[in-house]
């Protein structure tokens, strides 16, 4: 089932910004999807859409299969949102603004009381329950903005930036928060523009750049193609013999390098496994005779994927809108004055995308 | 209707614990504790006291506080709006519908406990010339004026984004209004007129049509700005 679903999402400013540009975004019930992007992506336009605080230019969108509008007080009953540095009312206290939180949300008083008590308590704002929010810091208020989006405990929880204004150890503390309540049929979605922070807690990823999702799919899948054919190794002893042989290697596929000090990255760009190219270079260490100190097969490349495909995104701007206008004259030309072509114009993308890992209608 | 009512009585507290209202409320009714006793002392007429108070003392005063407290009632908490609360089971017509009805609420309310024990000492200590329904009447256009001004000014909080830009224009909306009003022949329906007439109103002199259709107009007006800003909020991007 698709808790959230956009159609062809597309919202313009005042007709001088594009916010978001045929956005189609699918999460289904029970993952855990992080929404990564840089600043201005649209990421925070996309959740305000979801939420029914701006409308949409044009593009549909549902949530739990219902159109979401203004009105669909109903619909976000089911919804908890963390926005970015969130604001509330400075004058009251944390269990104040809980309250508050709650009736407006439809939380009896004492369950409220009860979901209360433990938030903050989960949030560690226990301590700080009697200071008013206006003398918060950007943590303790996203910290309070994380209790108040589970107060009426939704089955979709939205989380904008959870990690941002946090220092390492409330960061640490908020993701673990995350993955605790992920499951139990909970659907969360969570922007970010640090791909690391949410790396481990994702279930599906998708990337969105200009307003535009450019690569979702399995988080999975995203770590299995970042890690792809690149392995990092550093050594000591002979390296200049290590460094002589590693043109060796290319009998599985060509390959680059580079050296960095006692480092060296090496990458296939071959179709093997990643395990044979694991297992050649492990034998190209032992053959030389260098002593093995480190060794990385991209468990820190995800993020270096993702901005990849930014990059892929950007350069293929100019040539996406080419192609898309020429198949829109193709369509045109096929589809007759009944306009029959619309399924030609969407399936389009695939040929100009298919570099683009991932779901290939993107 | 439970968040109507959670977000009327949220409001109405922020409003009540503010310290614009506490020192307006505190000064409407020290002056006119001032007024009656020096009413009393010179044997001053009622209607020319309740309409000096009103003219003024309550409305310039009230004016200049009650577009401050209207024009911010939106966009002066819009992020706060957007994040606390809209982005929560609350419709967006429950939203406005709260917010209009604390803030008229306010002003209304502060008027009622000002003005209702001002009248009655004043027509008790002062040489009586009022007549009851006379003073019931003018009160009442005086309230549906302010209940006008609230109004207009929550539109306007819905339309500007600046609330320090937005509250001159209101208040200069409010003046140049009277000029306007007097070149199209519509004296009558300026706040000055009503205010210029409010003695021979105490007196119960006013004739009871033009009293009705000051009534009729203002609250009219009022419920012109309420739709009006409802249907706005409504469609605004938050």
């Amino acid at each position: 089932m698709r808790v959230v679903e956009t159609s062809e999402l597309t919202k313009i400013y005042q007709n001088r910004y594009i916010a978001l540009n045929a956005l189609d975004l699918n999460v289904e019930k029970g993952t855990v999807f992080g929404l990564v992007g840089p600043n201005g992506a649209g990421k925070s336009t996309t959740f305000r859409i979801l939420l029914g605080l701006q409308r949409p230019t044009a593009g549909s969108v549902k949530i739990f299969g219902e159109p979401m509008t203004a009105e669909s007080a109903d619909i976000r009953r089911r919804i908890g949102y963390l926005p970015t540095n969130p604001h509330f009312p400075r004058n009251l206290t944390p269990i104040e603004y809980l309250q508050f939180v709650g009736a407006i949300s439809g939380v009896g008083k004492k369950q409220t009381q009860i979901q209360l008590s433990r938030l903050l308590q989960a949030v560690d704002l226990t301590s700080a329950a009697s200071q008013t929010v206006g003398g918060f810091s950007d943590g303790m208020r996203t910290r309070l903005g994380i209790a108040a989006a589970l107060i009426h405990d939704p089955e979709l929880l939205i989380l904008d930036e959870p990690t941002s204004g946090l220092d390492p150890s409330g960061r640490k503390q908020t993701i673990e928060l995350i993955r605790e309540l992920s499951g139990r049929d909970r659907t969360i979605i969570i922007a970010t523009h640090i791909l690391g922070d949410i790396e481990r807690v994702c279930t599906d990823v998708g990337i969105i750049s200009s307003g535009h999702l450019i690569y979702t799919g399995p988080m999975a899948e995203m770590r299995r193609l970042a890690r792809q054919g690149t392995i990092s190794v550093e050594i000591e002893g002979n390296t200049a013999s290590f460094e002589q042989q590693i043109h060796t290697l290319d009998e599985l596929g060509s390959l680059q390098w580079e050296r960095n000090g006692a480092e060296f990255r090496i990458t296939f760009l071959g179709t093997e496994p990643l395990p044979i190219y694991i297992e050649r270079v492990l034998q190209l260490i032992d053959r030389t005779g260098v002593e093995l100190l480190h060794i990385n097969t991209g468990a820190d490349e995800i993020e270096e994927a993702f901005l990849t495909r930014l990059e892929e995104d950007r350069t293929r701007g100019f040539l996406r809108a080419a192609a898309w206008a020429a198949t829109q004259d193709i369509a045109g030309t096929r589809s007759g004055p009944n306009g029959s072509g619309k399924n030609i114009v969407a399936q389009e993308p695939e040929v100009i995308d298919a570099g683009v890992l991932g779901d290939p209608t993107l | 209707m439970q968040a109507f009512l959670a977000i009327l009585r949220f409001d109405l507290s922020q409003l009540i614990h503010s310290w614009l209202v506490r020192i307006w409320v505190t000064l409407l009714a020290a002056s006119a504790i001032f007024l009656v006793s020096v009413s009393a002392n010179e044997g001053e007429l009622a209607s020319e006291t309740l309409a000096i108070y009103t003219a003024a003392i309550y409305v310039p005063f009230s004016v200049a506080v009650l577009a401050v407290l209207a024009v911010s009632a939106v966009n002066g908490e819009a992020s706060v709006t957007a994040d606390s609360i809209l982005s929560k089971s609350v419709t967006r017509t429950e939203y406005i519908t709260a917010k209009i009805a604390s803030r008229i609420g306010i002003t209304l309310g502060v008027y009622l406990l000002v003005m209702a024990p001002f009248a009655y000492l004043v027509m008790r200590y002062a040489i009586s010339d009022t007549s009851v329904s006379g003073v019931i009447i003018g009160l009442l256009m005086v309230s549906t004026l302010l209940s006008f001004l609230v109004a207009a000014g929550i539109m306007l909080s819905i339309l500007m984004r600046n609330v320090l830009f937005a509250v001159p224009v209101l208040i200069a909306g409010v003046l140049l209004s009277g000029a306007v009003l007097q070149f199209v022949g519509l004296t009558w329906m300026s706040a000055t007129a009503v205010i210029n007439e409010l003695p021979e109103t105490f007196r119960g002199e006013t004739p009871v049509w033009d009293e009705v259709r000051v009534l009729f107009v203002f609250i009219s007006l009022s419920l012109a700005a309420i739709i009006s800003g409802i249907w706005q909020f409504r469609r605004k991007d938050l």
